[in-house]
C-alpha cells in the first residue's frame, strides 16, 4: 500500500512540474494534481515493480528517521531556546559570548569526566593515603588537625579550602603513591595515571579549541550572505506573536551587521588619497599609543611588585597597604587601560568586528599578567626565590616550614580565585536586583543611580576576558586540584544564568552589532593565550620544582616527571625499542616531511576547487547571455517570416 | 479511528491521505478547523464534493496565520482563484506544504510564488523590496533596503537579467542546508 503512495507521489511530481512548465495550463495546486493522478492510477492495473519501490520506501523512511533524530537532539541542546531568545533580542554579537560560555561549560564537564575516570575513581577504589603522623624532617604534614570545629569554622574552611576540604579528594595531597603492585591482581599505577591524565587533559583541551576554531572559521560563508538571510531567514512555521517579532528582529540584526560593514567600506573607498594617508597614519599613531599604555601598565606593576617585596614585613596599616600594592596596581590597570583603549578606538574608526577584536587583544595580556604575577610570587616563596642554599629551603629543597604540602597550597590559591570571581558576579547580580526593585518602588525618583539601570550596553570583550581568566585559573590549578573542572562547570552554569538575568533586565540592545564568526574565532585565539600560560605553569611544576615529600603521589621522586622514565624501564624490551625508534630522528624527520607534503596537497586541491567554481560561474553567465541572444534572433526571424505574409494579406 | 465518520467516503479519505502528508486523524482535525471558521457555510457532508469557498478574511484570522507577515501572500498562492478564498482542497494543501514532512523542492516552489508579489513568475526588485519590508517589519531605511536588494540580485541572479527566476531561486536554496528547518542558522 505504501508502494502505491510512493509511486503516486513521484508521478504527481512529474505531472505537476510538467503542468507548471506548460504555459497554457492554469496553475494547479499540488493536491489537485495528486488527486487526478490517483484517479488515473486507480483506473489502471497497478503494475508496480516491487523491488524499486521497496528500496525507495526504505530510503524515505531512513531519511525521515534521521530528520526526527536531529529534531530530537536539537530539542535537548543545552540552552537552545535561551540562546535563540538572546540572539533575537540582542543580536549575534552578544549571542556569541553566550555560545562561548556554553562551549566552556561542555569542555569543563568532559574534562572532569576524564579526570574522574582515570584518577579519582581509581584512587577511591584502591584506598586512600595512610594517615600516619611521621615525625621526620620534611615529612610532617597534618591537613586536618582539629576534627572537632565550631560551625562557623566549617564555613571558613569551605571558602578557603582548608580543614576538612584539604583532607579530601579535592587536593593533590590526599592522593597516595600506591602503585598497586603489592598483590598482582590490581596493577594500577596511580602516580603514572595522575601525570598522564594531566598531560592528556591539556592536549585534549588544545584539540577541542583548535577543532572549534576550525569549525567556526569555515562555518560561516560570506558568499551569498544577503540572499541567504533574506530567503532562508524566515521559516514558515506557525509562530506566535512574540516569536514572530523575535524572528523579525533577528533578521534585522543580521542584515545590520552586513550593512554596517558595507557602509564603512563605502566610506573608506570614498576618501581622497590625502585623507586615506591621514587615516592610516592616525591608526599607526594610535596603535603605538595603545602599546605605550600597556607597556606603562606593565612597568607600573613590575615596580609595585618589586617595591612590595623589598619593603616586606612592615607593621600596621602601612604594611597591609604595601602587601596589597601589586593587586591594587593591577586592578587599576585592568580598569583604566580598557577605558582609554575604548577612547582610542573611537578615533581609529574601524568596523565594529575589528574594534571588538582589537579591544580583546589589547586587554588580554594585561588581564593574564595579574595571574602570572601571582603564580610567580607563589613560586618564589615556595622555592625561596630559586636559592637552594637559603636556610628555609636547605633541608628539603623547598620551604617545608611554610608549605609542608606546597601543591595543595597552590591548588587552594586557584580555588580561592575561582570562588572569589563567582562571588563577585553573584554580588553584582544582587546589587542589580536591589536597584531594579528600588526603581520599581520609587518610580519618579530621578536619581542618577536609578537612571544608570537599564541603559547599559552589554560589553562583550571584557566579559569574554573574564571567562578566559577563569578558565586559565582552572587550567593552571587542575594539576593540584583535580576536582577544579567540576567546580568550574558549576560556576559557569551559575554565571550563565546571572549574566542572562543581567542582560535582560539591565541592558538595551547595542546600536551597532558585529559579525559573530570573526569575533568567535578571536575568542578562541585569546583562550589559547591563557592555555599557554597554564602550560608554562604545568611544565615548570612537572619538571623543575621538587614535589613535597610529605604528601601526594610523587612523594619520593626528585621531580614529578621522573616517574615516567622510571616506569619506562619496567616495560618489555620490544616496547622500549619501539618507543626509542619512534623518538629517534630516523622516524620523525620523514614523518615531518610526509605531513608537509600532505598539507601542500590539500592546499593545492582547495585552490583548484575554488578556481573551477569561479570558472563555472562565469560560464553560467555566458550561457545566460547566449540564451538571450538566441531568443532575440528567433523573434527577429519570426517577424521576418511574418512580414511577407502580412504584406500579401494587406495587398489582398 | 473507526469508520464512524460520515464526512468523507473511505475512498476520499484515502485519496487525501495519499496526496497530503497527513494521517487520517490529522485530516479530520483540519476539516474541523476549516469548519469552525464558518460553521454555517461548510456542510458536514463532503461525499458529493460541494463547492464551498471561505473568504480570505476568515482564513487570515486563524491563529497560525494571524501573526505571519506573509499571510496574505500565502492565502493568495494556495487559493485556486488567486484572491485568497480557499476551498477545502486548498486549505489542506496549504497546511500540507507548510508542514515539516513536505519535501524541500515543493516548499521551494511555493516559497518562490509567495515572494513573487506581482505574479509574473520572476522575483524582481520591487518584489524583493516588499519581502524585505515584511521580513524586518519596516525597520530598515529606504537606502538600506535598496542596498540589500541590489546585493541579493547580485548574488543570486545567475543568468544576469536583473531579476530572479525559479531556477536561480532553487539553485540558491539548494546551497542552504537550513531551508525551512527549525534551526537558527546564525550559530
Amino acid at each position: 500500500d505504501s508502494n502505491q503512495v510512493c509511486l503516486c507521489r513521484e508521478t504527481t511530481k512529474t505531472c505537476w512540474i510538467a503542468a507548471l512548465e506548460d504555459q497554457d495550463c492554469p496553475p494547479l495546486n499540488y493536491i489537485n494534481v495528486c488527486l487526478i493522478v490517483l484517479q488515473v492510477q486507480q483506473m489502471q492495473v497497478p503494475a508496480s515493480s516491487n523491488a524499486a519501490s521497496w528500496k525507495h520506501n526504505k530510503t524515505k523512511s531512513l531519511r525521515k528517521l534521521k530528520n526526527n533524530f536531529w529534531e530530537f537532539l536539537y530539542y535537548f541542546t543545552l540552552w537552545g531556546r535561551s540562546l535563540q531568545k538572546i540572539g533575537g533580542n540582542f543580536g549575534g554579537g552578544v549571542q556569541s559570548y553566550f555560545l562561548f560560555l556554553r562551549f566552556l561549560v561542555v569542555l569543563n564537564f568532559v574534562s572532569f569526566l576524564l579526570i574522574a575516570g582515570f584518577v579519582i575513581i581509581p584512587s577511591f577504589v584502591l584506598g586512600s593515603a595512610e594517615s600516619g603522623f611521621v615525625n621526620r624532617p620534611c615529612m610532617t604534614y597534618d591537613p586536618n588537625p582539629n576534627t572537632l570545629v565550631a560551625f562557623y569554622e566549617y564555613f571558613l574552611h569551605l571558602l578557603s579550602g582548608t580543614g576538612f576540604m584539604e583532607d579530601s579528594f579535592m587536593f593533590y595531597g590526599y592522593y597516595n603513591n600506591n602503585t598497586g603492585t603489592e598483590d598482582g591482581s590490581r596493577a594500577y599505577n596511580i602516580p603514572l595515571a595522575y601525570i598522564f591524565t594531566a598531560i592528556f587533559y591539556f592536549a585534549f583541551c588544545l584539540c577541542c579549541i583548535i577543532a572549534r576554531s576550525v569549525a567556526v572559521a569555515t562555518g560561516g560563508s560570506t558568499v551569498g550572505n544577503y540572499s541567504m538571510i533574506v530567503f532562508t531567514g524566515w521559516d514558515f512555521g506557525c509562530l506566535g506573536n512574540q516569536a514572530t517579532k523575535l524572528k523579525q528582529k533577528n533578521i534585522y540584526y543580521r542584515l545590520q551587521v552586513d550593512l554596517e560593514e558595507e557602509r564603512i567600506k563605502k566610506q573608506a573607498a570614498s576618501l581622497t588619497p590625502w585623507r586615506k594617508v591621514a587615516l592610516y597614519s592616525l591608526r599607526i599613531l594610535m596603535f603605538v599609543v595603545a602599546l605605550g599604555l600597556i607597556g606603562a601598565a606593565f612597568f607600573g606593576i613590575f615596580k609595585a611588585t618589586d617595591f612590595s617585596q623589598v619593603r616586606d614585613g612592615q607593621p600596621g596599616f602601612l604594611g597591609l597597604l604595601i602587601e596589597f600594592l601589586p593587586s591594587i596596581v593591577i586592578t587599576t590597570g585592568n580598569f583604566l587601560v580598557p577605558l582609554l583603549c575604548d577612547q582610542i578606538a573611537l578615533i581609529e574608526k574601524y568596523s565594529p568586528s575589528i574594534t571588538v577584536v582589537m579591544a580583546l587583544l589589547r586587554a588580554v595580556v594585561l588581564r593574564l599578567v595579574s595571574l602570572g604575577i601571582l603564580l610567580f610570587t607563589l613560586c618564589s616563596q615556595i622555592t625561596c626565590s630559586g636559592n637552594a642554599e637559603a636556610s628555609a629551603c636547605q633541608q628539603c629543597r623547598y620551604d617545608h616550614e611554610k608549605y609542608p604540602c606546597w601543591e595543595t597550597r597552590v591548588g587552594q590559591e586557584m580555588y580561592k580565585l575561582m570562588l572569589f570571581d563567582l562571588l563577585v558576579n553573584i554580588a553584582l547580580l544582587v546589587c542589580l536586583c536591589f536597584l531594579v526593585c528600588v526603581r520599581i518602588v520609587v518610580d519618579n525618583w530621578s536619581c542618577k543611580l536609578s537612571q544608570l539601570v537599564g541603559r547599559q550596553e552589554f560589553v562583550v570583550p571584557s566579559n569574554v576576558l573574564g571567562l578566559v581568566y577563569g578558565q586559565t585559573v582552572v587550567w593552571a590549578g587542575a594539576l593540584f586540584c583535580p576536582l577544579l573542572p567540576l567546580m568550574n562547570t558549576i560556576k559557569f552554569v551559575i554565571l550563565f544564568y546571572c549574566k542572562k538575568i543581567t542582560l535582560f533586565h539591565n541592558c538595551r540592545p547595542a546600536l551597532k552589532t558585529f559579525r559573530s564568526t570573526t569575533s568567535t574565532f578571536f575568542f578562541l585565539v585569546v583562550l589559547l593565550f591563557g592555555w599557554t600560560l597554564a602550560l608554562v605553569v604545568m611544565i615548570y611544576s612537572l619538571a623543575v620544582i621538587n614535589p613535597s615529600m610529605a604528601c601526594g603521589p610523587f612523594r619520593f621522586f626528585p621531580s614529578m616527571w621522573k616517574i615516567v622514565p622510571n616506569s619506562f624501564y619496567c616495560l618489555s624490551k620490544v616496547t622500549q625499542d619501539f618507543l626509542f625508534f619512534i623518538g629517534s630522528q630516523a622516524f620523525s624527520i620523514p614523518l615531518f616531511a610526509l605531513s608537509c607534503v600532505i598539507m601542500c596537497y590539500f592546499v593545492a586541491l582547495a585552490s583548484i576547487y575554488g578556481k573551477s567554481v569561479e570558472m563555472l560561474k562565469a560560464q553560467l553567465k555566458l550561457e545566460g547571455q547566449d540564451k538571450q541572444f538566441l531568443v532575440k534572433q528567433i523573434e527577429r526571424l519570426k517577424l521576418q517570416h511574418l512580414m511577407p505574409a502580412l504584406r500579401a494579406e494587406v495587398q489582398d | 479511528m473507526g469508520n464512524k465518520q460520515t464526512i468523507f467516503t473511505a475512498q476520499q479519505l484515502d485519496a487525501y491521505q495519499d496526496c497530503t502528508y497527513f494521517t487520517r486523524k490529522e485530516i479530520l482535525r483540519l476539516f474541523y478547523r476549516y469548519r469552525d471558521l464558518a460553521p454555517q457555510l461548510v456542510p458536514l457532508d463532503y461525499t458529493n464534493h460541494p463547492d464551498v469557498k471561505l473568504p480570505y478574511e476568515l482564513i487570515g484570522s486563524m491563529p497560525e496565520l494571524k501573526d505571519n507577515p506573509f499571510r496574505q501572500r500565502i492565502a493568495e498562492v494556495f487559493s485556486e482563484d488567486g484572491q485568497g478564498n480557499m476551498t477545502l482542497n486548498d486549505f489542506l494543501d496549504m497546511f500540507s506544504v507548510l508542514s515539516e514532512m513536505a519535501p524541500r523542492d515543493l516548499k521551494a516552489y511555493y516559497a518562490f510564488k509567495i515572494y513573487d508579489f506581482n505574479d509574473d513568475d520572476f522575483i524582481c526588485k520591487s518584489d524583493l523590496e516588499k519581502t524585505l519590508n515584511k521580513l524586518t517589519r519596516n525597520e530598515l531605511t529606504e537606502d538600506e533596503v535598496r542596498m540589500v536588494c541590489e546585493k541579493v540580485i547580485d548574488e543570486a541572479d545567475l543568468d544576469n537579467d536583473g531579476r530572479l527566476s525559479l531556477e536561480d531561486f532553487q539553485h540558491m536554496i539548494v546551497r542552504a542546508p537550513d531551508f525551512l528547518r527549525y534551526r537558527n542558522s546564525d550559530t
